[in-house]
């Protein structure tokens, strides 16, 4: 039996071959070491990832909504499962979320759905995204409001934006869900903390969903720095940014800014010759890093590797340790969104 | 090379080396042992890794138990481990080397860590210990732990010795997950 995770397959699947002894049915979401009463769940990370290739997702997707991704810097969470999410009741949903907001802003006065209030929503599917038959379609959220001394020819500004997305998503955890729930189980967030928090109630209350913010793992960026670089051929980088913070008294912020061009041959160095496949596996990543880490420690003698990876920026876009994304261009879109997507799966709670 | 059994081994006696790169939890675990225990002359050695220096090599006494402290927060730590625990002679595996892992709480990053150095310790056979080392109470657990440890290692306590003790407890990996990630 193939016991080794067959990740280099197809374009669009990787698969983690899990091993568990449970009693009863599980849909156990994978998590990275989970002793749950009753079941030994453990899984195999994906050790090999496709490179990351140009996806003209323009082609797919339309060009305004991508700018629209492609703009902000997100705040990532988790989100479980949505509980009968209809997308057919898009409409319906706006203006319930916008009575909603009003409602909080003004505690205590009923509020009419449907009336000229001061927020206005919509919901938008983004249609293309969606790579696999098990993903569903990304879904995008704006709230408009008009500011406070507007004249009534004003338009309305864009004050918080978020989308719902699911790409790429584990196909054996995704077929494992009752049917009427839909998953999308990462959701992007731009704006203030107080919007985010009412939209998330309001998605808690109406769909019996959770949220979790999304804090990712060194490795993470490490894959994603890793990534990045091997687009330079194609894209250029301009350069790639590191930031560590080290365990010292105050602590120590170290930022590395490397050329492109010298990480791109760095990356070619360590990834063996011509490959007729195009994965990229975690022994490449580390190898990688770990040789960033050494060029340091000859020079500075500081062991990098004794800190922690917090922020990883190329012209490709930006990731940080607290769950922030920002990517610039949209070519790779899909690959970091596959990423984040199989980061927000795994971080989710299982029951 | 440390050789185990190049030294002859003193009455009532035993000693303890802590290897460990950060030195943080290496001086309040040696307190605790030196000071718990009244019966027995207990010696503990601070390292930060191996290879000892040359110089020390005749005043150093036989040590019973060599304890890497690996701290999960860094991948130095672990690192630093793996590369100390090529100077070492294979004799010592047979019961004298114990692997004890802090941090393993936090799941930020040290979730592969922890999984690296549980096939460390499974392939040396040797045991692997969890410590909570922000707490006293949980320092204190793990000196009187490492202490039982270093009685039976040294031969203090009757029918039991390092050899037994270590077929006993050394680290496993349960075999599914040995399958999966060969």
């Amino acid at each position: 039996m193939d016991r080794r995770s067959s990740v280099n397959t197809s374009v669009t699947h990787h698969t983690t071959h899990r091993r568990s002894k449970s009693y009863g049915r599980t849909f156990d979401a994978t998590s990275r070491f989970c002793y749950t009463p009753g079941q030994l769940t453990i899984t195999r990370i994906p050790t090999s990832r496709e490179a990351a290739k140009a996806h003209k997702i323009t082609e797919k997707v339309d060009p305004e909504q991508v700018a629209l991704l492609v703009k902000n810097e997100w705040k990532l969470s988790y989100v479980t499962p949505l509980y009968q999410f209809r997308y057919t009741l898009l409409n319906v949903y706006a203006k319930h979320l916008s009575a909603f907001l009003v409602a909080e802003k003004q505690q205590g006065t009923a509020v009419e759905v449907g009336l000229e209030t001061g927020f206005k929503v919509t919901f938008s599917t983004v249609l293309g995204m969606a790579e696999t038959k098990d993903d569903a379609e990304t879904v995008f959220i704006q709230i408009h409001s008009k500011p406070v001394f507007a004249s009534a020819g004003d338009t309305p500004r864009v004050v918080w934006s978020g989308w719902l997305t699911c790409i790429n998503g584990d196909p054996e955890y995704l077929q494992s869900l009752p049917p009427e729930f839909v998953s999308l189980p990462l959701f992007c967030t731009s704006g203030t903390e107080s919007l985010t928090f009412l939209v998330k109630l309001w998605f808690e209350r109406t769909f019996d969903c959770s949220f979790g913010s999304l804090s990712l793992d060194p490795n993470d960026l490490q894959w994603l720095a890793a990534l990045w670089t091997g687009c330079h051929s194609d894209n250029n980088i301009r350069s790639l940014k590191l930031a560590w913070t080290l365990p010292a008294q105050p602590p120590l912020d170290v930022s590395l800014t490397v050329n492109g061009q010298d990480a791109w041959d760095l990356w070619e160095k360590v990834r063996p010759g011509d490959r007729a496949d195009d994965s990229v596996s975690i022994e490449e990543v580390k190898c990688f890093i770990t040789g960033i880490e050494s060029h340091f420690f000859r020079h500075f003698k500081i062991h990098l590797s004794a800190g922690v990876l917090k922020k990883v920026s190329t012209a490709l876009g930006s990731v940080h340790l607290d769950g922030k994304i920002k990517i610039t261009c949209s070519d790779y879109m899909i690959t970091v969104m596959t990423l984040l997507t199989e980061c927000a799966i795994l971080k989710m709670p299982t029951i | 090379m440390l050789k185990p059994f190049r030294k002859v081994p003193v009455l009532n006696t035993a000693s303890l080396l802590l290897v460990e790169n950060e030195e943080q939890l290496q001086t309040r675990l040696a307190d605790i042992i030196v000071q718990n225990e009244k019966d027995v002359n207990i010696t503990v050695r601070l390292a930060r890794k191996l290879p000892l220096p040359e110089e020390n090599q005749d005043s150093r006494p036989r040590i019973d138990l060599i304890v890497f402290i690996v701290n999960l927060r860094s991948e130095r730590s672990l690192q630093s481990a793996e590369q100390s625990v090529k100077y070492l002679d294979p004799g010592f595996f047979l019961g004298k080397v114990c692997f004890v892992v802090t941090g393993a709480r936090c799941l930020s990053g040290s979730s592969n860590r922890l999984l690296t150095a549980r096939k460390l310790a499974a392939s040396l056979h040797c045991p692997l210990l969890f410590a909570e080392d922000q707490t006293n109470e949980g320092v204190i657990t793990v000196a009187v732990r490492l202490l039982g440890i270093l009685k039976v290692a040294a031969g203090l306590v009757p029918l039991a010795t390092g050899l037994y003790l270590n077929s006993l407890s050394h680290c496993m990996i349960p075999s599914d997950l040995e399958q999966n990630l060969d």
